[in-house]
């Protein structure tokens, strides 16, 4: 994926060789990224290739591969995209759901959720109460980072208290597996690995939606996110409602990892490394980076999983595991080569 | 005619547990161009924030153009007042044309699609702050100088009527400085910009500005054009030093200095040495006594000898006598007077002629006063006297108790266990 490039073919807002080489990695990412979703569709334990239509099962193959499909994109959307937020708010480049503890305070509602029933109204709620619970702990976070600071807490601050919330909110979660029924054990372990098995309709219908309304709130905020990449001061010297933009852009960021932990469980890594791979390839403007980030986090999740699936049929290994395993060296490569035009610390 | 550009009335301003500003007031009109000084920490860059609506006032008003600036949209404050920080950090990789562009920032749509006025304004501010040819350039990869050039463009790109500085040229260097500092001239003068730069090079500031603000521990301690600011009383009161200001004969711009007769400031020991020397050999050891704490005394010197001009320099008080003189009775009475009053009595590695071998004799007189004398060893190769006259002197003093010493640092030594008189 365009890895070939001038050490100055970042993106830029005028004429020049810059937005030619930009505009071609651009229509590059653009054709590989079908093709990549498409291959995924050819892999599976039953097989490699197109499974026969004609039969119940083949068609019912292709149906489930599909629902995985569209599983891995919600999920790698949103995490990757609410990764972006929290590196462009916090201007860090460590920051993720997982470091301000978002991910485990939805981790901990999901939890409390599957643990208590698997109802219809349990599956619907399951998005709902891992997002609240995640803004809750976010507070927390937030609230233990002001401690001490006249107005705005440090980054530092927050991204320690985050995590150690994150850590106490992993312990809650491991007691209460410890004390579960086995039935509820096995469930939230599965649930906890990480995995696109598909949820009810129900509950896909809920998360598309919240995660399409998060995306579409990033998208919105992106102009202002490269404003407030040099600091909440400067933003406001620019005209910015800062504090406005930097909780209406947490939120968003919550409300996308909150539903992605909800759908898929702890999927590592892609919040992470997706939004550096992104930007190092084209440039930390938001505008842009957003939903490339969505797009590439969701391929490259749907990608991990069409592996996670094949690789040792029958038995699927964890998605996760794949997502660290498969995906770390490759992007390690990248980052090396082209970290300059993505972090600059 | 100028309408008020920036007023505070009556403002205090500062943190939940300090108050930083204290019931300031000032005006400035549109098209001034203001030099905001004063120590570190008195309150400048509070005074920056509250104008620019960062900081809340805890009483008092900020205008903007005659508005209350709390009550400004923040978009339309951004395109009254412009701000350059001390430094931008970008963490991310993001080219200089897209940092300018966030200058643009709340005047896009809703969509933050850059119109071609966006562009424009964009394009025109790189060329008038020259960092055009920089714009596909990552702005972290900048020098310092470049990366202030690309700040103020961005701030231009915001076409604000008042544009504030906080420091941010004061870590540039010289070359650096000059520029940005013509670039914000050529706004005023031309575009007629209003300026208010935090500044802490007064004499720099003082050839620019039309006016200057001084403040002091959070108060205005006057205001003012650069000559009613800079009073010497004044500033040595508010920056705690003492400070000189000169006019150049030629240009009639204000020079403010004041480093080395801060020197004297540390003197804390209430001791004071005589110091014989000559021909440069007093420079070090004026220094380093001043440094030490020490009050320090220094002649007979001719007139145009270094030494003579290091001790006018450093304040030193000094007994003179004419160029390729002998030193008269005069010279030798003053000296004396002083060398009563010293604790010790130092005599460098100066060269011995005819001319200054009276000074000898002022040692010789102060050791049978009982004071301590402190001679510089080797002097047999500094003797140019007929007869040796002042390697007899020499031994004469060291039968009578004068120490030898043959370093600065052993000199040091020597004074500090000498004992209190």
């Amino acid at each position: 994926m365009g890895m070939k490039g001038s050490p100055i073919c970042a993106d830029n807002s005028f004429t020049g060789t810059g937005k030619v080489k930009a505009t071609w990695k651009m229509v590059l990412f653009f054709a590989i990224f079908p093709l990549l979703l498409a291959l995924s569709l050819l892999l599976g334990p039953s097989g490699i290739g197109i499974p026969d239509l004609q039969s119940p099962s083949g068609s019912a193959i292709l149906s489930l591969r599909f629902s995985r499909l569209l599983m891995g994109m919600m999920t790698g959307a949103a995490l990757s995209a609410s990764g972006v937020v929290f590196q462009a708010l916090l201007r860090n480049p460590l920051a993720e759901p997982y470091v301000l503890g978002v991910s485990g305070g939805a981790g901990l509602g999901a939890t409390l959720i599957i643990l208590a029933g698997s109802g219809v109204l349990a599956t619907l709620s399951l998005p709902v109460v891992a997002f609240v619970s995640a803004v809750l702990t976010l507070m927390v976070v937030y609230g233990i980072a002001s401690q001490g600071s006249s107005g705005q807490p440090s980054v530092y601050s927050l991204i320690l208290s985050g995590v150690i919330v994150s850590s106490i909110c992993s312990s809650v979660i491991m007691f209460l597996v410890s004390t579960a029924s086995v039935e509820g054990m096995h469930n939230v372990i599965w649930w906890m690995l990480g995995s696109l098995q598909p949820v009810t309709a129900g509950q896909q219908l809920l998360s598309a939606a919240l995660i399409l309304g998060g995306l579409a709130g990033i998208w919105l905020l992106s102009p202002r996110l490269n404003a407030l990449a040099l600091g909440r001061e400067m933003a406001h010297y620019q005209g910015l409602h800062a504090d406005f933009v930097i909780v209406i852009g947490l939120l968003f960021a919550t409300l996308l990892a909150a539903t992605a932990v909800s759908l898929s469980g702890m999927i590592g890594f892609v919040g992470l490394i997706v939004p550096h791979v992104m930007r190092a390839m084209f440039g930390p403007d938001h505008r842009k980076l957003v939903p490339l980030a969505a797009l590439g986090g969701g391929t490259f999740l749907v990608l991990c999983d069409a592996v996670a699936r094949t690789l040792l049929a029958p038995i699927e290994i964890p998605v996760g595991v794949v997502t660290a395993l498969a995906g770390g060296p490759f992007f390690l490569i990248i980052l090396q080569r082209r970290m300059k035009q993505a972090w600059i610390a | 005619m100028e309408q008020d550009a920036l007023t505070f009335r009556n403002v205090s301003a500062g943190y939940k547990q300090r108050r930083v500003l204290d019931n300031v007031s000032f005006t400035v009109r549109e098209g001034e161009f203001v030099s905001l000084i004063g120590p570190n920490g008195c309150g400048k860059s509070t005074l920056l924030k509250t104008a620019a609506a960062l900081l809340k006032p805890l009483s008092g008003t900020v205008e903007l153009f005659g508005r209350d600036v709390q009550r400004i949209k923040p978009a339309v404050r951004a395109s009254l007042l412009g701000v350059v920080p001390q430094k931008i950090e970008s963490p991310m990789a993001f080219t200089v044309s897209q940092i300018v562009m966030n200058g643009r920032i709340s005047s896009m749509g809703r969509w933050g699609t850059p119109s071609s006025l966006d562009h424009d304004l964009v394009e025109r501010s790189m060329i008038y702050t020259d960092v055009l040819g920089l714009r596909y350039r990552f702005f972290t990869e900048l020098s310092g100088g470049e990366q202030q050039r690309v700040a103020l463009a961005m701030v231009l790109a915001q076409e604000p009527k008042i544009i504030m500085l906080d420091e941010s040229i004061s870590h540039l260097d010289i070359n650096h400085r000059q520029e940005v500092l013509q670039i914000l001239m050529n706004l005023n003068r031309e575009k007629r910009m209003t300026i208010l730069l935090v500044s802490h090079d007064l004499t720099l500031s003082a050839g620019i500005s039309d006016r200057f603000l001084l403040m002091e521990a959070g108060t205005l301690a006057r205001a003012g054009t650069p000559a009613e600011v800079l009073e010497p009383e004044l500033l040595s009161r508010v920056y705690n030093c003492d400070l000189t200001v000169q006019q150049d004969p030629y240009t009639g711009f204000l020079q403010v200095s004041g480093a080395i007769e801060s020197l004297r400031r540390r003197g804390k020991l209430e001791r004071s040495v005589h110091v014989i020397a000559g021909g440069g050999s007093g420079i070090e050891l004026y220094r380093r006594l001043l440094i030490e704490g020490y009050e320090v005394t220094t002649g007979v010197l001719n007139r145009l000898d270094s030494d003579a001009e290091a001790a006018r320099a450093l304040n030193i008080p000094v007994v003179l006598e004419q160029p390729f003189s002998p030193v008269g009775a005069d010279a030798i009475a003053k000296a004396m007077e002083m060398i009563s009053s010293a604790d010790a009595v130092v005599l460098s590695q100066v060269p011995f002629g005819s001319g200054n071998l009276v000074n000898l004799q002022l040692a010789e007189e102060a050791i049978q006063r009982g004071k301590m004398v402190l001679l510089a060893a080797g002097i047999g190769e500094r003797d140019y006297t007929e007869g040796k006259a002042a390697v007899d002197f020499a031994a004469r003093l060291k039968r009578a108790g004068a120490l030898n010493w043959n370093s600065i640092h052993e000199l040091m030594a020597q004074l500090q266990q000498q004992p209190h008189h």
